[in-house]
């Protein structure tokens, strides 16, 4: 992870990433042993190729076969490999997962950024829709959407970052409305600063890690929308997302008299409680990291 | 949106899905409406909205009031059952946790509602589904009722569905039981220390009256506050977990309609729980004002 701040010198950067790899001492062990769950799954989504011996989409053996030498995890109903297809659907998630949270972290950061600054009426305004969007039961929302839509990554992608930008905007228009009152702000500002000046040099660097923690918490609630629409059978069919292979799994008559949940189903769903609780602990530390004060009293699940 | 409805209606799961002719469908689309300009269909669907007609619902050929009106309850039960659950035992263990701070027992706490808390609410269904109803047999696996059963008292019926419904809220319950928890913990750990609870116990009151009374009533507007603005998360996490329990409310109902693109149903279903929410929201502000008279204008 590097920070890319744009116009600052190479200097800056270097002193801020060593910066970041001391704060990685602060992180607790269960921050630790989420980073390296974390970078587990995301190695398995980039060499998913080297990691895999049958193919993730075609049918390689009998179906439904419990797990042996040949297919370590087993096979599905249409007698798919299990690994292979835990392996590439780690990519559906990291990319659903990443690709939202950074659409709608840059979106809901600009807003809050512009809100917060601008006040009066255009702030209210936007405070508004948020406030809106905050309440609304975003669920039954994005099964609308994503059926309206059609199947596909891309429109998941897009109905989910739809909802997840208010978020990012809130906190960092919280941020901004104080940063704002401080002195140095304000003398800038009868200096003569005008807004980029102040949103690129005062603002933007204030911001950027409440903005990071809202990324990696949005990935993590991204990633179990994305599931929860793939177990409903509204997300992208031809991706193999673990979503997805649960939502064959439930689907399967029988399903519950039989041993085939204790691979078929038990692998999926350990695999998305692995990411989801990484991600989560991740977040946690770097909350405490990012901004000691709203530690324990803000965070704790939303 | 993409999907015709009429696909579905000629044919069910499994069968030969034979095509209407030509007449046949223009003779449906007359009778539901479809066959009128966007703008006047929209105009008339608003007028109906207002005369409390939401439409007729195009797979079952029912009105889509009555279909959500038999569904409503059970996703409000469900929902209910887990604020209630929740909410008590959370502020039961964040008590009990803030009593004992920082020794055993308030550790395990902490670790078990951290790690719950992050799990999202239909794999958490599904786990208890596979290992608690499959498994174990302990409870039933889908529905909210056994049908077929014959006359039974009233009594047998509700321990009934109790017994149906003790999954899916357990289910829902825990997602929520971490924020709670936590909640109730913090308030009651920067309470205690304070100085009228000192005083509180040096007249002689006892410890609970001095913990409800004076401790938890802090928790209250914030326990409030955090209830309403999940309300939005726990109606769809009740959605799914109603499609992981098969229990027959909206939420069931609302996937179904979705895979047979039943537009009014889906609309019908989906103004009614959007409509719930935010008015519940709206009651949240009128029951601030009764909390606590010092909340102003314009907070929260």
């Amino acid at each position: 992870m590097r920070y890319t701040l744009p116009g600052k010198n190479l200097g800056a950067r270097m002193e801020q990433m060593n910066r970041f790899t001391k704060n990685l001492h602060y992180f607790s062990p269960t921050g630790k042993a989420g980073l390296i769950i974390l970078s587990l799954f995301f190695l398995m989504a980039v060499f998913s190729a080297r990691l895999t011996t049958h193919p993730h989409d075609v049918s390689s053996g009998k179906a439904l076969m419990p797990p042996c030498f040949d297919h370590v995890l087993g096979t599905d109903d249409i007698g798919v490999d299990l690994w292979s297809q835990l392996v590439y659907g780690a990519r559906i998630s990291l990319l659903v997962g990443f690709l939202t949270a950074g659409i709608s972290g840059c979106f809901g950061a600009l807003v809050g950024m512009f809100a917060g600054y601008t006040g009066g009426w255009m702030d209210r305004f936007f405070m508004r829709i948020i406030d809106g969007m905050m309440v609304l039961p975003d669920l039954p929302v994005m099964i609308v959407l994503a059926a309206f839509f059609g199947p596909g990554l891309a429109q998941v992608i897009l109905v989910l970052s739809l909802f997840s930008w208010v978020f990012t905007a809130r906190i960092v228009r919280s941020r901004v409305l104080v940063i704002k009152q401080k002195e140095y702000v304000i003398y800038a500002r009868i200096s003569g600063a005008g807004p980029v000046y102040l949103m690129r040099k005062h603002l933007f660097p204030e911001v950027l890690p409440l903005v990071w923690v809202s990324m990696i918490r949005l990935a993590g609630k991204a990633i179990v929308a994305e599931a929860g629409l793939s177990f409903l059978g509204l997300g992208d069919p031809t991706s193999r997302s673990w979503g997805l292979i649960i939502y064959h799994a439930t689907r399967f008559p029988g399903i519950y008299y039989t041993r085939f949940w204790t691979w078929w189903l038990l692998y999926p769903f350990l695999a998305l409680s692995g990411m989801v609780l990484a991600l989560a602990f991740v977040c946690r530390d770097l909350e405490t990291l990012a901004d000691p004060r709203m530690n324990q009293k803000i965070s704790g699940g939303v | 949106m993409p999907g015709d409805p009429f696909l579905f209606l000629s044919g069910d799961q499994g069968e030969q899905i034979s095509a209407y002719s030509d007449e046949q469908i223009r003779q449906y689309k007359a009778c539901y409406g479809l066959d009128q300009p966007i703008f006047r269909s929209y105009l008339s669907y608003l007028a109906d909205l207002f005369r409390g007609r939401l439409g007729q619902s195009l797979y079952f050929n029912e009105s889509v009031g009555h279909i959500v009106l038999r569904r409503l309850p059970w996703t409000v039960f469900l929902v209910c059952g887990a604020i209630l659950f929740s909410t008590v035992l959370g502020t039961a263990l964040g008590s009990l946790s803030a009593f004992y701070r920082n020794r055993l027992l308030d550790n395990v706490l902490y670790g078990f509602m951290m790690f719950f808390s992050e799990i999202p609410a239909f794999l958490i269904g599904l786990f208890f589904l596979f290992v608690f109803a499959a498994s174990l047999g302990l409870f039933p696996l889908s529905g909210a009722l056994t049908s077929f059963s014959p006359d039974r008292s009233v009594v047998q019926v509700l321990k009934d569905i109790i017994h149906h419904a003790v999954l899916p809220v357990a289910a829902l319950s825990l997602t929520r039981l971490g924020g709670m928890y936590l909640l109730v913990r913090n308030i009651m750990i920067s309470i205690i220390p304070k100085a009228y609870m000192r005083t509180a116990r040096a007249k002689g009151l006892s410890r609970y009256r001095i913990f409800i009374r004076h401790g938890l009533r802090n928790a209250l507007l914030p326990l409030t506050t955090r209830i309403f603005m999940s309300l939005g998360t726990l109606v769809g996490g009740a959605v799914l977990v109603e499609n992981v329990f098969a229990y027959p409310g909206l939420g069931l109902m609302i996937s179904q309609a979705v895979m047979v693109h039943d537009y009014p149903l889906i609309q019908g279903i989906f103004l009614v729980i959007t409509l719930l929410v935010l008015s519940a929201n709206l009651m949240s502000e009128v029951l601030y004002r009764v909390l606590d008279p010092r909340v102003k204008d314009g907070e929260g």
